[in-house]
């Protein structure tokens, strides 16, 4: 069989082709560059980051304020291991508490973080404003993660769309929803990571022929 | 309106049957062209597009229409393109491509069972098929060949010759399902056109686990590697020609296709014969849209059979959690059903139905789900291990019977390029709902043998639908209650043939396409013995 010149391609590329119309259904890439902050001692290493169209170094992220100086002793509490994220200003660091909230005890990519957040608060501009709103109810009610969307769907809060737009974007890497939803991350959404021991996200080759014939470990 | 080129055949739709039938008749020296009303696109735009969808379980969202050669879209909002009639939604989806829909398919290449093809004979439902399985069974091996099929040969359906390749190795989740269900049923390994083994100079499987949308490495076969056969053969491909209309002449013979380029500028080719392959909706469309004055029903519609007898196979499932861990999302994705229920004297009575096992991965689903109910914190991972672990889903594969009231026609609605859209009328009826009904016991004794908890049937009255569009063009021996004859052929036009599902009298339990290529390859054979092909090429061969 001729004219198959890609059966050897196996990485699939971000080839845009010049129909214009594609234009509106590619996203940009994804992760390019992708440096993740783990623990509390990571953030100092040399790392680049997206930050509209300047690159910000390591020497930039010390003047920056940490997560922790940020919140009070209950949310502190709930969230020890995020303590040590940077954070650029108080609207950030209670997009950053609330997603450490949510997400429970996972490292939050820097990077990804700061890609998420931006992409929200495109979508809603009061978005900062009510996840402050929203940290401090949480502070102020000392409400557990699990109990946090009962409460606020309960009391028809207008605060209850946060926590699942926050949870959308990390779990799932979309935020927005409808015509306006768009994939923020894939392969790093935490939904994939959480399962990575075991499963790969599909497009990603599970192994050779026949290795998924064993008992997953 | 240049006449710009011309052929001995003119096949419309490059899908896997139109691409196939056009590779053939250009292997056997015949000057082909090809008309494709959608644009070329490469697998890894496809794959891209998938990685960066916001709704990874719409399958169709990797494959977004060209505005000049619309299919129907229903996330995240409908396009309306597919106008619904009612009084059941015909939620259809297909690809208007080069290479047509199974690119997105999840490569199950099914043969019917023998009665599947003497249904109103057997059993005094649907119709019989004008010829039978044995009578098949050639173009059946052929079509596999030609894919690249592997299978195990316990399918109920007889074969001569063996499988081009062995069963794809099984997954982990289903050998466990077959070994609990062992006392009650036998789980089968499917027959999908997808490698065990490097073929046809494509890779084996290595479980990408996104068989659809897109497999990433072409360890499937899909229509995209069939039009790039035909090209390779020498048939000459024309995308972005989006065919409107054929015109006849005064024997009633067809004389030309028009088709209009993305601009909207309409060209004109003539050939010797006509072979319409734009699917089972696409073609009964297009033959509706050429109504002329001798012909003011359609082409090949003095029978009023075209567009009529729609079926498709729907579906409805059961979701629960098992009590041991097994990971779905390992290896491919569709690799095991149970054939129990193809076949039997109970199909006087219900819909005979196929049960399928799905291998896709839980964790969007699961995610989703957990959103939705707000579990958030650490509790969040563990939950969403359990789910990804343990669910697993089943569904039944149901058989709908041919009937007219079951349709596709023109909406007075047009689409982007002014051209009326596809219309549908559909029902579930009530020996479709009867078997659906007999399935769930089924269900329940399949998630009792697997320890399962937490059963979630699929919403009563609502039927998932499979994409297998059947019946529009059916085929028969009668010119009056028929569209075509055994050989595909127009009864009312000579040099109009049609290569599609669409053709297929009855639908059966198993995905339509390798029947639909089957047929269409048997077409093929009776074209080249009526006609001497090649002696006179209308337009030079490619390469």
């Amino acid at each position: 069989m001729g004219g198959v010149g890609s059966y050897t391609e196996l990485v699939p590329t971000l080839a845009l082709n010049s129909r214009s119309y594609r234009s509106s259904v590619f996203p940009m890439p994804l992760n390019r560059g992708r440096y993740i902050l783990k623990g509390r001692t990571g953030y100092r290493k040399v790392f680049a980051m997206n930050n509209g169209n300047s690159v910000l170094r390591a020497s930039d992220v010390t003047r920056r304020r940490l997560l922790g100086s940020l919140l009070t002793a209950y949310t502190a509490s709930l969230i020890p291991w995020a303590l040590a994220q940077p954070v650029d200003d108080r609207d950030q660091g209670a997009f950053l508490a609330v997603s450490a909230i949510i997400a429970g005890r996972q490292a939050l990519d820097a990077q990804l973080a700061k890609r998420l957040y931006d992409a929200l608060i495109v979508d809603d501009m009061s978005f900062s404003s009510m996840a402050r709103e929203l940290l401090s109810l949480i502070d102020a009610r000392k409400i557990e993660p699990l109990n946090l969307q009962k409460v606020l769907d309960a009391e028809k809060s207008p605060l209850a769309g946060i926590p699942r737009a926050v949870a959308r974007a990390w779990f799932l890497g979309i935020v927005g929803s409808g015509v306006k939803a768009r994939c923020i991350a894939y392969e790093n959404a935490l939904n994939a990571t959480i399962v990575s021991d075991v499963l790969k996200p599909p497009t990603y080759a599970y192994g050779v022929y026949g290795s998924w014939t064993g008992k997953p470990v | 309106m240049p006449d710009l080129t011309a052929a001995d055949f003119v096949i419309i739709g490059s899908g896997i049957i139109g691409s196939t039938v056009a590779r053939k008749l250009a292997q056997a020296g015949a000057s082909v062209l090809i008309l494709e009303a959608g644009p070329r696109v490469t697998r890894a735009e496809i794959v891209a597009r998938f990685r960066n969808s916001p709704r990874r379980s719409d399958w169709m969202s990797p494959y977004p229409p060209a505005p000049w050669a619309p299919h129907p879209i229903y996330q995240p909002q409908s396009n309306n393109y597919l106008v619904q009639a009612g009084p059941y939604p015909y939620e259809a989806e297909y690809v208007r491509q080069v290479g047509g829909t199974t690119w997105h398919w999840a490569a199950q290449a099914w043969r019917n069972v023998p009665n599947d093809f003497r249904i109103k004979s057997l059993y005094n439902v649907g119709a019989d098929w004008p010829f039978g399985y044995d009578d098949l069974e050639p173009y059946y091996q052929e079509a596999e060949e030609l894919m690249g099929v592997s299978g195990a040969p316990n399918t109920g359906s007889p074969r001569k010759k063996p499988f081009p390749m062995e069963p794809v190795a099984e997954p982990f989740a289903m050998r466990r399902i077959r070994e609990r269900l062992a006392s009650a049923y036998e789980v089968v390994t499917n027959t999908t056109a997808r490698n065990s083994r490097t073929y046809d100079g494509r890779p084996a499987c290595c479980g990408n686990n996104s068989c659809q949308p897109i497999c990433p490495i072409d360890a499937q076969y899909h229509g995209g590697l069939a039009a790039y056969a035909a090209e390779a053969a020498g048939a000459k491909l024309i995308p972005d020609a989006n065919v409107y209309r054929l015109d006849h002449d005064e024997q009633g013979r067809i004389s030309a296709g028009l088709y209009y380029d993305p601009d909207k500028i309409s060209h004109r080719v003539t050939g010797k014969t006509f072979i319409v392959a734009a699917n089972g909706i696409e073609s009964p469309r297009l033959l509706l849209l050429s109504a002329s004055d001798k012909f003011p029903r359609g082409l090949a519609n003095s029978s009023d059979m075209v567009g009529r007898n729609l079926m498709d196979h729907p579906s409805t499932s059961l979701t629960f959690d098992a009590d041991e861990d097994l990971w779905l999302g390992r290896g491919p994705q569709s690799p095991s059903s149970i054939g129990l229920m193809r076949d039997g004297s109970f199909r006087a009575e219900h819909a005979p139905y196929r049960l399928d096992f799905t291998n896709i991965s839980r964790v969007d689903s699961a995610t989703s789900a957990l959103i939705d109910q707000g579990v958030y914190g650490d509790e969040f991972a563990r939950r969403l291990r359990y789910s990804a672990a343990r669910e697993l889903n089943v569904k039944n594969v149901l058989e709908i019977l041919p009937d007219p009231n079951h349709r596709i026609t023109l909406s007075d609605q047009k689409d982007a390029m002014g051209i009326p859209k596809p219309q549908t009328h559909y029902s579930i009826d009530d020996y479709t709902r009867r078997g659906h009904e007999r399935s769930q016991q089924d269900f329940r004794r399949i998630a009792a043998l697997l320890g399962g908890s937490n059963l979630r049937f699929s919403k009563e009255g609502s039927y998932a639908n499979n994409q297998h569009i059947c019946g529009t063009l059916s085929m028969g021996n009668d010119p009056k209650s028929s569209v075509c004859d055994q050989w595909a052929r127009a009864h009312d036009h000579e040099n109009l043939y049609l290569a599609s599902t669409g053709v297929l009298p009855t639908c059966g339990t198993c995905n339509s396409t390798e029947n639909g290529l089957a047929v269409a390859i048997r077409t093929v054979r009776h074209i080249l013995s009526e006609n001497k092909v090649g002696d006179a090429p209308a337009v030079p061969r490619a390469g």
